[in-house]
């Protein structure tokens, strides 16, 4: 059904989009763009859009080479998941640029030579913000959009229900470092360790996709992702040290002199149903062994209906590394 | 990549009377799937003809098994109309999907994939053909 009526749609927008531009009846609410010490992390739930106008509304920002990618993809839920995730990255950047308006629809994208999407700045007449950073990740329950200034990022988020079809250990043995095998061998309770397990593929995924140099520049094999005791720290961000016992630090396994402690990362449960995992590059300021928390804004939006900033809820829970 | 320069070596010495020199492509992978199909001279070797000839190349069973995998590991229906050109990811797998693929097909086939190479695998097809030259070069090992 949706595809049929997206069909028809994109038929008749090449001709009138125009008109539809200028149909916007509630606009995008502006955010602060993070600052360079900031993350931002925004969400769709998709089972929260079922307005099928306001579904075409997001059909209408998107690129004729993003709606034939809608297309190609097999079902309804699978085309909804792909326009939720073009629509989110698409009005999430748009909201950043707060003195002039940025139509969503205005951005292009490309791919990096690694083949990490990024947006083409300098096509951009109305832009007057630095670059920002985002990634993508999505379930079939749940779209994220993480963005920072300045700084690469790599998002994942994974159902906490995932079961994996494979056996653990098995999995683990195939595509983990040898570290991270032994600390899911050691958990007795298969529970808890498929748990353990999403978490570590969340971080590793993170932190590939923050590389941006492909999986093949980075084979999960060769590096171990790891909760290191956290050093006591002279300063505290928020005041208060709940979630900050461990750090997440990666090593690279045959590359001992790589440079991995330029990486930060976080982990938390999000709307009680996912594992989020961020990683991003530091800026040079915090230096040695010690991490200080990522500074991160949560947010669940269905754009153009409703925003919702939900740190310090019950839908973020920091497992790690963050405030 | 010098795994597939090694096969074209092979399937050069094969087809000598048929296949003038790798110059038609340039020595890519599109070369060896030229050679494997035994097209000739006349054939300017598109993409999409190339394409065409690996249909006819990878084993039909081998395309059937991978197709069976694929429907298990994202659980679609029988009647999930799988083709070779069908994409892992508008299927709705993740990069978690895809390596449980390539570890399924592992243990179908007795092969062993290079990390690399598994990220690489979009399509069933992609996966056969695969499957087919680590299959092939098993004895050799």
């Amino acid at each position: 059904m949706l595809l049929l009526r997206l069909r028809v749609k994109f038929m008749m927008s090449i001709g009138c989009f125009q008109r539809n531009l200028c149909a916007a009846s509630s606009p995008l609410v502006p955010v602060r763009p993070p600052s360079p010490m900031e993350t931002h992390l925004w969400y769709i739930l998709p089972d929260e859009v079922k307005s099928s106008k306001l579904l075409n509304r997001y059909f209408e920002l998107l690129s004729p080479c993003e709606k034939e990618k809608v297309f190609r993809m097999h079902g309804d839920q699978l085309q909804q998941r792909t326009l939720l995730a073009r629509t989110l990255v698409r009005t999430t950047i748009a909201r950043y640029q707060t003195n002039s308006h940025v139509h969503p629809r205005s951005f292009k994208f490309k791919k990096n030579i690694y083949g990490k999407p990024e947006v083409e700045w300098q096509d951009l007449e109305d832009w007057h913000l630095p670059p920002l950073h985002f990634n993508l990740s999505h379930t079939s329950s749940l779209i994220a959009c993480g963005v920072t200034v300045n700084s690469p990022i790599g998002i994942d988020v994974e159902e906490k229900q995932r079961k994996l079809r494979n056996n653990v250990l098995r999995f683990a043995r195939r595509y983990f470092s040898p570290y991270e095998v032994e600390l899911l061998a050691a958990i007795s309770d298969p529970e808890y360790q498929r748990q353990e397990f999403i978490k570590l593929w969340t971080l590793k995924e993170a932190y590939v996709k923050a590389l941006g140099r492909g999986f093949s520049a980075a084979p999960f094999k060769t590096f171990t992702i790891r909760f290191r005791a956290a050093m006591e720290r002279a300063i505290h961000l928020s005041g208060h040290r709940d979630s900050e016992a461990f750090d997440i630090v990666v090593d690279s396994i045959d590359d001992p002199e790589n440079l991995t402690n330029n990486w930060q990362f976080a982990l938390l449960e999000l709307a009680s149903s996912h594992y989020a995992a961020i990683c991003v590059e530091k800026d040079g300021t915090t230096g040695g062994k010690g991490t200080l928390p990522m500074k991160l804004t949560v947010r669940r939006t269905i754009p153009y209906l409703e925003d919702e900033c939900v740190s310090g809820t019950a839908a973020v829970v920091a497992i790690s590394g963050m405030t | 990549m010098a795994s597939v320069s090694a096969t074209s070596a092979t399937f050069r010495v094969s087809l000598k009377p048929c296949f003038k020199n790798n110059q038609v492509t340039g020595g890519t992978s599109t070369t060896v799937k030229m050679a494997r199909a035994g097209w000739a001279k006349n054939v300017f070797p598109t993409l999409r003809t190339s394409r065409f000839n690996v249909c006819c190349a990878a084993k039909p069973e081998t395309v059937q098994k991978v197709c069976e995998i694929v429907k298990k590991q994202l659980a679609l229906s029988d009647e999930t109309e799988l083709t070779p050109e069908s994409k892992f990811a508008a299927l709705g797998a993740d990069s978690l999907d895809t390596v449980e693929i390539v570890m399924g097909l592992e243990e179908e086939f007795g092969i062993s994939v290079e990390e690399e190479s598994s990220q690489n695998i979009t399509t069933v097809q992609e996966a056969a053909d695969l499957i087919e030259k680590l299959v092939q070069k098993k004895p050799e090992a």
